[in-house]
């Protein structure tokens, strides 16, 4: 059986950057003076992030960033990583799923729509992408039957 | 099932160290060969029983993690294959968009006529009325009037031959210049095929000459309207301003002169600058109006003053004209009399005579 070494530490160290980077992403929707970023005719921050395309549902897509980072930042604490409760690993999953197919919506946007793109905005969807690719090919391990068991089982144990 | 048969959970097993992961690569086969079963859940139908794999033998726990892994692998090359696919087909399409841009010609002999030969009478009935609203240029006072290549009064130009706004310009300005002096070598050429009012026909100032007793004029196209291959929106770059003209755009262009400077602190093109008492920054007119038109049907009807483009592109040129009656103390006083350079100086709030 295959295990997880550096997955648990990689997807939270990615998690901690696109939180961060969603943050940043939030503040500077509503106050687009404090973007720091290159523009020219390819890349260009500011045209991305005021787009009608940076909002779904009224709801600006910086804070679907932070709606999507802050429980994935939960979901991939090396402790939850542990865990033999499915659930916590199938959840992580969708929403790694969720994450990666919201990145082709926006790429698709800012490549063919708003025709310009936002560096910030990249590198959240790389981060977004990096960790789809983490908790993919690491989901076999974790949703296998009997996976955290022998951590948990001592004190499961000790009860029964 | 046999792995029930053979594995008591509680077989005294001390907790184990979490580094690493969370679990070292033997208690991770350790675990692979346990069920758990006596842990009362685990989390979820499925946690405790192994994995029907094909028969359901006990080896049907690494096909199946196996399967799962090709699954997992296949998931991910798929998304990035579709990702890679987008960036690609944007390359492709932006290629073979970029085959398409209006070469810089010779600007034929009738446009040039039309354009710099436009009836007094034509610019006096439009003045400043235009069906098409007009932008009036931002009107500065107490600056030192303008010194481009040691000749003073002057008039500098900085745009970009892909960009509409200059487009739409570029026909005032060249109207209105041919009132104060000759322009020798136009060229014609359109806007961006690709870019917002795309293909709008135009003329190109780069390598033209404007010969004037009155002002000097410095058009600079600091990029053409060729696309650069497999970009979003970048052109080939043309000609960069000398730094004396790079230093009067940074001052004139800033909030601190310009209403509309750019938030992103570059220049936003078209931006003209009459003798540092006048700035046009950005398109005084929507270039929508000359949409669909060639530069004949554009030049043509520069006689007829009930024309929408003819009023939108006079009228801007009369703001112009007033401005450089201004730097020019009112020479050519044929031209600064004029009632519709009278007009747009009273407008303006400026003396033009």
């Amino acid at each position: 059986m295959p295990t997880l070494r550096w997955q648990p530490i990689a997807s939270f160290l990615l998690c901690v950057y696109g939180l961060g980077a969603s943050i940043y992403l939030t503040i500077t929707h509503f106050e687009p003076k404090a973007l720091a970023c290159v523009s020219n005719a390819t890349f260009n921050c500011e045209k991305v992030t005021q787009s009608p395309q940076s909002e779904i549902f009224g709801i600006p897509v910086a804070i679907l960033g932070l709606v999507f980072f802050v429980p994935m930042l939960l979901l991939c604490l090396p402790v939850a990583w542990r865990t033999a409760d499915r659930r916590i690993h199938l959840a992580r999953l969708v929403m790694a799923v969720t994450g990666v197919g919201m990145i082709i919506y926006l790429i698709i946007a800012e490549l063919f729509l708003i025709k310009a793109i936002c560096l910030w905005c990249s590198s959240v969807h790389i981060a977004t992408l990096l960790l789809f690719i983490i908790v993919a090919t690491a989901s076999p391990i974790v949703l296998a039957p009997g996976y955290g068991a022998a951590d948990e089982e001592p004190a499961d144990g000790d009860q029964s | 099932m046999a792995d029930k048969k053979q594995n008591p959970v509680t077989g005294g097993n001390k907790p184990k160290p979490t580094g690493n992961g969370g679990e070292s690569a033997k208690d991770k086969s350790r675990a692979a060969s346990r069920p758990v079963a006596a842990k009362g859940g685990g989390g979820g139908k499925g946690g405790n029983t192994p994995r029907p794999g094909k028969g359901g033998t006990p080896s049907a726990g690494p096909k199946g993690s196996r399967t799962g892994a090709y699954i997992a692998w296949g998931a991910v090359a798929l998304v990035i294959v579709v990702i890679a696919g987008l960036f690609i087909f944007n390359a492709t399409k932006s290629k073979t968009q970029d085959a398409t841009f209006t070469a810089v010609t010779p600007a034929p002999v009738q446009v040039v006529k039309d354009v710099t030969t436009i009836p007094m009478s034509t610019w006096d009935k439009v003045g400043v009325t235009s069906q098409a609203p007009v932008a009036k240029p931002t009107v500065l006072s107490g600056q030192p009037p303008m010194t481009v290549n040691h000749k003073s009064p002057a008039m500098l130009y900085y745009g970009a031959e892909y960009c509409p706004y200059c487009a739409a310009e570029r026909w005032a300005m060249t109207a209105a210049l041919a009132r104060f002096g000759t322009w020798s070598n136009l060229q014609i050429t359109a806007s961006s095929h690709t870019d917002v009012d795309p293909a709008t026909h135009t003329f190109s100032f780069h390598g033209v000459t404007f010969d004037s007793p009155y002002i000097t004029f410095k058009g600079i196209e600091q990029y053409t309207n060729q696309p650069v291959g497999g970009s979003t929106g970048q052109y080939t770059h043309l000609q960069d301003p000398t730094k004396e003209e790079a230093a009067i755009l940074a001052k004139y262009s800033s909030s601190k002169f310009n209403p509309n400077a750019s938030t992103s602190g570059g220049i936003s093109f078209p931006f003209v600058n009459i003798n540092n008492a006048a700035l046009i920054s950005g398109a005084s007119y929507d270039p929508q109006i000359l949409a669909g038109q060639s530069w004949t049907d554009i030049s043509g009807g520069l006689s007829d003053p009930t024309n929408p483009t003819t009023q939108a592109i006079l009228a801007t040129g009369n703001y112009m004209s007033a401005a450089i009656c201004q730097a020019t103390h009112g020479q050519p006083g044929k031209v600064c009399t004029s009632s519709g350079v009278q007009a747009a100086a009273k407008a303006l709030g400026i003396s033009a005579s």
